[in-house]
This record gives structure tokens, sequence and C-alpha cells, in this order.
């Protein structure tokens, strides 16, 4: 069977892009987009090149680009415009394939394979796809061309102006010397562990024995060790069937830092009710409740713990909230925390009952959760809420499963891993 | 080449049976209305004053002018601010 065809096209720092093809004007500042800051969700997400001159990188907190940046303009996120938008770039995908798999809202493979008959030479019409997203949308993208998604993906990294091909002839010269960490799937754990082994460059991965790989890193050494060698053969596959959830969580970076529990409580009862709620909504009840803590350090803390009943309900989830967040002592106070509900399954209408539990209290509990999903369905979200969240509003003021998150992918994205 | 600025406008639309549209008319802001003479040429495309959308190349009062519909509304490249 010959090789396939795929291409992997990337949207340059997208936000940012689709902020200055709304306004043109933002291209001659220097300029990110990131969260409010105010309310202190502030990293940035994207920055344009101008930012990029002054050292304003992805992912640190708007306090440090400032100190590097005193006029950097920073503009907050408007998730409509970046879905739609890129939405748009990926009608133009799909107009030359039926196969494009997205990867976060700015990423897509197009498995070009059975296309070729019909369009032509893949290079060409890769570059003629470039140029229409500009043309079209004023967006400029970068693209690779692969018999695989991972080279396809490395191509569109390397930002060049022509779409980047990484053929079996040539991949050995082309990609073994990029650095490691280049690769998807070799994030800064990863890349420490190959570190300590002098593995620093794709080829250094490529050519490592296997079996060692295997032996310090489980199966995430083999598939890792596979994709340096270009076997990839998982497919270019539209998301459309919903995946079921395997947890579902909220975070949250507070306001202020906050110093002990009777002040975090209310955070996590909003959290609790989101975590809660979302859960009605999909039929699902979990029984693994995971907790993480950020400090005003930075320093993560997680720790979960298992219910003896399914739930979903926002009194019991918060209780074992309490239960975890009491082996924290507050030494450095909190800045971001978090819920989560794992070990999954639809909530069924039949149920054992406890004779250890107080099942009248449960389905009071229960009938609560429901009224205020309706009420707040009907009425708005502000429109009922527990007192005690109204002692420090500002730190409560937050609508968590409303506000627009765009939600990170995984590269698998529920498929088994074929390599 | 003298300056454009981006400029929403009304405009009347005529949307045919085949969801086509064919904009007739432009109303500027003192309700001054400009009737549609031609569209020369309809393609998505962006706009060098921002914002994308289909856009409509039209012949308005013996001048050509682009006319934008970008997501839900109508802009003109203007060349008055």
């Amino acid at each position: 069977m010959s090789d396939r065809i795929i291409f992997h096209i990337d949207i340059n720092h997208c936000y940012a892009q689709i902020e200055e093809m709304m306004y043109p004007e933002l291209r001659k500042v220097s300029m990110a987009v990131g969260g409010h800051e105010e309310t202190r969700h502030g990293i940035i997400l994207t920055k344009n090149d101008l930012a990029k001159a002054k050292g304003v990188r992805t992912g640190e907190s708007l306090r440090e680009a400032y100190e590097k940046d005193p006029n950097l303009l920073i503009i907050p996120p408007h998730y409509d415009e970046y879905t739609y938008y890129t939405g748009k770039v990926k009608e133009i995908y799909r107009q030359y394939s039926d196969q494009v798999e997205s990867f976060g809202l700015d990423e897509a493979w197009i498995d070009y394979t059975n296309s070729q008959k019909l369009f032509g030479e893949p290079g060409k019409v890769c570059q003629e796809i470039v140029n229409r997203v500009y043309q079209e949308l004023g967006l400029k993208v970068s693209a690779g061309i692969s018999w695989n998604k991972v080279f396809a993906k490395l191509g569109s990294d390397q930002k060049s102006s022509a779409p980047y091909e990484i053929t079996r002839q040539n991949y050995p010269e082309t990609v073994w010397p990029l650095p490691v960490q280049d690769l998807l799937y070799v994030g800064p754990a990863t890349y420490e562990k190959l570190r300590s082994r002098s593995i620093r460059t794709i080829g250094d991965l490529a050519q490592y024995p296997e079996e060692h790989l295997k032996k310090a890193m489980g199966m995430a050494g083999v598939m890792i060790h596979a994709f340096a060698n270009g076997e990839d053969s998982s497919p270019v596959t539209e998301v459309t069937a919903v995946s079921v959830p395997k947890s579902v969580g909220n975070s949250m970076t507070m306001i202020h830092d906050v110093g002990s529990w009777e002040e975090l409580q209310p955070v996590y009862y909003v959290l609790c009710e989101a975590v809660s709620s979302r859960l009605r909504q999909q039929g699902l009840e979990g029984s693994v409740v995971h907790v993480s803590l950020r400090s005003a350090g930075l320093d993560w803390y997680g720790c979960e713990r298992k219910l003896d009943q399914k739930t979903n309900l926002s009194e019991e989830i918060l209780d074992a909230v309490r239960f975890l967040v009491s082996s924290y002592d507050f030494a450095v106070p909190l800045r971001a925390v978090g819920v989560s509900l794992s070990h999954l399954s639809e909530a069924g209408t039949l149920r054992q009952m406890s004779l250890f539990t107080n099942e009248i209290a449960r389905e009071k509990a229960r009938r609560t959760d429901i009224a205020m999903d309706e009420i707040r369905a009907r009425f708005g979200f502000q429109a009922i809420c527990r007192a005690c969240t109204l002692v420090d509003r500002p730190l409560t003021d937050f609508n968590v499963q409303e506000d627009h998150t765009v939600h990170p992918v995984g590269y698998f994205q529920g498929r088994k891993m074929v390599v | 080449m003298s300056e454009l600025y981006k400029r929403y406008v009304d405009v009347v639309v005529r949307m045919k049976k085949d969801r086509q549209m064919i904009p007739m008319k432009l109303i500027w802001d003192n309700d001054r209305e400009y009737p549609i003479d031609k569209v020369l040429r309809v393609e998505p495309r962006a706009s060098q004053v921002g914002g994308s959308g289909i856009r409509y190349e039209v012949k308005i009062c013996g001048q050509i002018r682009c006319l934008f519909f970008e997501k839900d509304r109508w802009f003109i490249e203007s060349f008055r601010p």
C-alpha cells in the first residue's frame, strides 16, 4: 500500500492573528491576548510578533509580560470570534478532503491521500490552501506534509512560508536534528527523563534502543520512539461523535489569595455546584473526587478520595473536598483551586440504598440541586446562590459553567494508541 | 492610494429563492440612499480595513466599491471616515 499524504495546517499565533485581522491597527503595537488582569485569570494566551520580539511568552502571567514590555496591550479573549473564524478556515480544508481532524481551534490534520486524483499534486494543493486562507480570511497559516500525522505536525511547526515536506527519504536530515522536545508528547517531564539518558534530538530518540525506553517509561516510551521513527499510523478522523468524558471538573484562579478553609469554602461551593450541574446535564455520576490546589508559590498539590457511593450531588462532592483540603495546612496561601469527579458512569434510575447514609437527606440534597438548576436555567445564574457565597462577593462572583473555556484536546481523543 | 475606512452600513438586500443575496441599495448615516447599480463580483475575501467575509464588488453611482457581508452585517471599504 502506498503511503498516505497528510497535511497539518496551523494558524500562526491564532487568537492574536484573528484580533489583528479584525482590527489591523493592532499590528502596529505590541499586543497579546490574555485573561482579565483584575480578576487575575491572567496568563498570556498568544501574542503578536512585536510582543514576541520583546520576549513576551505564551503561558506567562500578565505581570511577567508587563515587566518585559510595559507598553504591552492586552486584549481579553473573544472566543466566539475565534471559534467562528477557525470554523471558516476548516470549511476551506473540507473542500479538499472529507477527512479533517481538528486539534484544538487552530490546528488540523487533513488526509489528502484519496483526494489527490481530484485536485493534483500535494505540494501545490497545500500551498493553494495556505494562499486561500490568507486571501479569504486574512490569516497566515503554516503547513507541513508527510506520510504520518506526527511528522506532518513537525513540518508545520517549522513555520516555513511554503509547506514543509517531510518524506521517507529526507526525514533523517530534516527531522532527526530537531530538539527532542519538538516531538508530540514530549513535555517537560518526559524531556527530563530523556535528557538524563543524553537524548537531545529526535534522532537520538529514534536510535535509542526501544527496550530501554520501554523499561524506563513504559508504553509512552515505545510510543515516542515510534513517533521519532515516523511509525505512526493513527488515522485522520473527523471527531463528530461526542466521546464520553472520563472526568468532569472545574478550576478557578481566585481574585485574591486565600489563607483558610473558611474563605475557601464558598469558592468550592460554586465549583462543586458547577461540576454537579454538569454531571446532571450529561446524566453521569462519579465515585472519585479529585482536588487540585495551586499555592501562591505556584506549587501544585493534588489528592483524591474514593466515595462509598457514586454521586453527582454538590453537597457530597463538597464534603469530600472538605476532607481532602483539610490535609493542606495553608502555610502558603492558595491562588488557584479545582475539583473534578472521575470514574464516571451513567446515573441510573435504580440505586442500591445504603443502610449507613441518611437517604432522606440525600434525596433532599438532590432536589435542592435540581431546583437550583431549574431556577438558574429560567432566571439566570445569579438568581440563586448559597448565602455563604455572599460573604466575599468578588471572590465567588464567577460562573464557571458558562464562562467560555476552550478545552485542550489529546492527540488520541479517546482512541487507542496505534504504533 | 487614499486611505480606506471600515464603515458599517445599512443595506437593503434581495434574498433569492436559491439563498443568493443581492445587495440592492446602501443607506448612509444621514439616511441618504445609494442604489447599487451592478454587482460585479462576489467572492470570499479578507478586507484591508479589517475583518473578512463575502466581498461584493459593486458599482454605486458609477464608482466601484467593495461591500462586505461580515458574519451577520455589512460594511463598506469607505473613502470617507
